[in-house]
């Protein structure tokens, strides 16, 4: 580049870069309002940002000219903000009371439904939004050329800013919003009405959302599963920012839609990771982000001991040895029997095990909600694939170094992520997912970008074993996950299991006990990454392939829904939930496109109705009645 | 200088001053109240002397070892148990487990991955034996949640004996509790008390208990230490009679 640089082109970046800076501000902004003050992490703010592209499009197509195409821009939003007052009352006002997570897993849950429904209404191809001719052409500015339509985002993003500011910060509603975010307590002590109020502030901040799709939609296109990537951004600015604080929003925004438009000029490749590397590097120094506070300690109040509708009880007792043997016998003997397609399937079975069971050690047993826990899968995976497609080593030693290198991962980036707790713990993993994501995706020189790697060759084992039929790799992924399962089994019931669930419950007494609670999270952390790398390792040798998808976040969504599905707290819930996860993608993908809107549904039922997951709720209900016979108790249960 | 010795310690948060120069120093053995009006300073002296958080200046010595600004749970390992104004017990674990888990971090076990939990005799022979002392042994299989208000306390205090402490630090012990109930958690203090030589420092409400208990009470107003003494002492400043209005302390 010249040395000097030249101000035509200075000029198309500067307004190019605010132009991402103003989408940005407007979708994180509702984002962190509704964080603030409902506590809760919207995973669906992406997909309501999706809508209103949407809605804009569907309106279009009838409003023409200047003056529809306004009406259109206002319209989009507002139809977003009735369905989310639908969201709020009709669906999260139910679980307000749960712990944050299942906030978080109904939001992720509406994320595949209304994703589905898109594709379902508007169809899964691009759609371009028309822009009425007074403001579709190109004008120059300083010899550079810029589109008419940077300039009315230009104008309309900060018009609604200040519309959002003046909303807070001179209305009585807006101070008692500003009131409830900086201390929730309080505000309800002084009587606020907080069911109106989180109504209030959870329509505003899709509407925020809707707008900004309506607004960037013309300007980008719109297609199914927009949203899915427009979240991770915005997830991305306000960790930067700070949850809940609207400044950091906006300086968030700034920040990211700079490097964005830098980051594809300097370093096309890898654009994207630069702004997960900015993140990690804000974050080091300050581990809330710029503008974000600490969360308080929190302190177990009443309403927490008594957990009137949460109390998904742990179970304490476990089941007789012999009575374990019984899968295990079964798991040898039905192959023999069964086609190669039970064996393929009962082999993805058991790999989705490993990877539930592992991230089960922390949400179950540690209480932490790790949304990128597929990066050690990938690592896993790419360990395989990398060793033995470059380096030629053997299948088995490939295998064995798998865990190595995800624990590797895990060890860094649990660092930083075990720093944070709930939520923000739950964005970090996401976004440091993303990272591993992105480099995965576009490192076409080593991991083969894009297309992944095809044709892992499988060697045979020491001792000349080959591994390279259905059913033979079907009892090496038994004999490997059988194995990892019984390890993660007694680590759980360990004194060091013990101590996590004693950090789970309480971090703070834990602490008191002479536990160092970081430490042990991070522990518990790099022993899920392991096996989850494990795990991935076991794919890569079973599909002889890769691609990057396996790492994407909203693969990392599986494993939760599997855990979700078969029981939170219960060794075997994931297991049961990852056969149910395996059996339904399999026969749903045969008979409806719409697999995502199938399991956004049952996760949301589930969350809604049986949280405690199936296994949880037969141990409730079933086991309480058999257990009163002694005898049943004394073979089927050991103390 | 004393078992427990508290030198100058201050402590602001912003530009408040929460703590002014507070000094004083507990005996081995002895039972010791801290009490002010609301807003003295209680709290957050309760909390420099176990570590949530460092004075701005100033000192907390344990046994000889300077504590204050240590994480908690390094001080536990020192010695000093604390329990909490909120009932802060691992609610969804049976009260057994809260109080096993609490034995194998005392004992060095919580690090162990592979041994099963239940496979430590010994320890679940402590946890009985502790359950025992603070009248809870019968109720050791259900879940801490299900308790009684008074019973999460006692087990909270269960908790903090198993870390085997030589000094217990206890805010507000008897915080929401039945008249009934508070008598018998005082019972309960003095006894483990006497027969374990324990050394108590508690924060309370109560003026009966306060002088029920004490050996020794410190007062503490707007953050300044105003009064250090014995029971009988402090009834008779006239400093105290005005800082509490004359209200609770008047025979």
């Amino acid at each position: 580049m010249a040395p000097s640089i030249d101000l035509s082109f200075l000029t198309v970046q500067v307004l190019s870069a605010l132009r991402q800076a103003a989408f940005l501000f407007l979708i994180s902004s509702g984002l962190t309002l509704i964080f603030g003050v409902l506590n809760i992490l919207n995973f669906a703010h992406g997909a309501l940002y999706m809508l209103g592209a949407y809605f804009i499009y569907a309106l279009t197509l009838h409003l023409t000219g200047p003056a529809g195409f306004l009406i259109a821009l206002l319209a989009a939003p507002l139809g977003v903000a009735v369905i989310a007052v639908a969201i709020e009352a009709g669906l999260l006002r139910r679980i307000y009371k749960q712990e944050e997570i299942y906030q978080l897993l109904l939001t992720y849950s509406l994320v595949l439904i209304i994703d589905d429904l898109a594709k379902i209404v508007f169809g899964p191809e691009y759609k371009s939004i028309p822009k009425p001719d007074a403001i579709s052409g190109a004008v120059t500015i300083f010899g550079g050329t810029v589109p008419v339509y940077t300039l009315v985002v230009l104008v309309l993003a900060p018009m609604m800013a200040l519309v959002l500011w003046y909303l807070l910060y001179k209305t009585r509603t807006g101070k008692i919003v500003r009131a409830t975010s900086s201390d929730r307590e309080m505000a309800d002590a002084l009587g606020i009405n907080m069911s109106a109020l989180f109504t209030l502030v959870f329509a505003f901040g899709a509407m925020l959302a809707g707008f900004a799709g309506a607004l960037a939609g013309p300007a980008r296109t719109v297609f199914p599963g927009v949203g899915t990537e427009v979240i991770i951004e915005s997830f991305v600015v306000v960790v930067i920012g700070g949850l809940g604080n609207l400044w950091g929003a906006l300086i968030g925004s700034i920040l990211i839609g700079t490097l964005e438009t830098v980051g594809i000029i300097v370093f096309p490749e890898f654009e994207m990771s630069l702004i997960y590397l900015l993140m990690v590097a804000i974050l080091v120094v300050r581990p809330w982000g710029l503008f974000g506070r600490p969360l308080k300690v929190k302190a177990l109040s009443d309403k927490n001991l008594s957990m009137e509708a949460q109390e998904i009880s742990p179970v304490h007792y476990s089941i007789h040895p012999l009575i374990r043997l019984i899968p295990l016998v079964l798991l040898l003997i039905v192959p023999l029997v069964a086609g190669r397609f039970y064996q393929f399937l009962l082999t993805q079975i058991l790999i989705a095990s490993l990877v539930a069971v592992a991230f089960n050690l922390l949400l179950g047993t540690t209480g932490l909600l790790s949304f990128g826990q597929m990066a050690f899968y990938g690592v896993g995976a790419y360990t395989v694939g990398l060793l033995a497609m470059k380096a030629g080593f053997g299948t088995l030693p490939a295998l064995l170094l798998s865990p190595v290198f995800a624990a590797l991962a895990a060890g860094v980036i649990g660092f930083f992520c075990v720093r944070l707790s709930g939520v923000h713990f739950a964005m970090l993993t996401l976004a440091f997912g993303q990272l591993v994501y992105t480099i995965a995706f576009k490192w076409y020189g080593f991991t083969g970008g894009d297309n992944g790697m095809q044709g892992i060759p499988i060697r045979p084992l020491p001792g000349g074993i080959d591994i390279g039929s259905t059913k033979a790799m079907y009892y090496f992924a038994l004999a490997v996950v059988g194995i990892s399962i019984e390890c993660l089994r007694r680590i759980r019931s360990s004194a060091f299991g013990s101590t996590l669930k004693a950090i789970r419950e309480n971090n703070q007494r834990a602490a008191y006990l002479g536990v160092n609670v970081k430490l042990y999270q991070w522990t518990a952390f790099v022993i899920a990454g392991a096996f989850t790398g494990l795990a991935g390792g076991l794919y890569a040798i079973m599909e002889k392939a890769i691609t990057p998808d396996i790492i994407h976040w909203t693969k990392s969504g599986e494993p939760v829904f599997m855990t979700i599905i078969g029981g939170i707290y219960t060794f075997a819930g994931p297991v049961v939930g990852a056969a149910v996860f395996v059996v339904l993608n399999s026969y749903l993908v045969a008979w409806t496109e719409n697999w995502a809107l199938v399991l956004g549904i049952i996760l949301l039922v589930m969350v809604l109705m049986l949280p405690g997951g199936v296994v949880g709720f037969i141990n409730e209900k079933a086991r309480g009645a058999l257990s009163k016979r002694g005898w049943v108790r004394k073979w089927v249960f050991s103390k | 200088m004393g078992f427990l010795q508290v030198s100058g310690v201050v402590k602001s948060f912003g530009g408040l001053r929460a703590l002014q120069d507070v000094s004083f120093s507990v005996a081995r053995g002895e039972i010791r109240a801290i009490i002010g009006p609301n807003g003295a300073g209680k709290s957050t002296l309760f909390n420099v002397m176990t570590g949530l958080f460092p004075p701005n200046s100033g000192e907390v010595v344990f046994d000889g070892e300077r504590i204050s600004g240590v994480p908690p749970h390094r001080i536990i390992r020192k010695g000093i148990g604390r329990s909490f104004q909120i009932t802060n017990i691992f609610p969804r674990m049976t009260v057994f487990e809260n109080v096993q888990v609490a034995l194998f971090s005392h004992h060095g076990k919580s690090r162990n991955a592979f041994g099963l939990a239940r496979r430590y005799p010994t320890i679940a022979a402590e946890a009985l034996a502790i359950l025992g002392q603070v009248g809870l042994a019968e109720k050791h299989e259900i879940s801490a949640s299900i308790l009684s208000h008074g019973d999460q306390k006692r087990l909270e205090i269960a908790i903090s004996l198993a870390s085997r402490p030589r000094l217990l630090m206890l805010d507000e012990p008897t915080a929401g509790m039945s008249r009934f109930e508070s008598r018998e958690t005082v019972e309960l203090l003095r006894k483990i008390s006497r027969e374990q030589g324990l050394t108590l420092v508690f924060t309370e409400h109560d003026m009966d208990i306060v002088f029920g208990i004490s050996e020794k009470i410190v007062v503490l107003q707007q953050g300044s230490v105003i009064a250090d003494g014995a029971p009988a002492e402090i009834k008779a400043n006239p400093q105290v009679r005005k800082a509490y209005l004359g209200e609770e302390i008047q025979e």
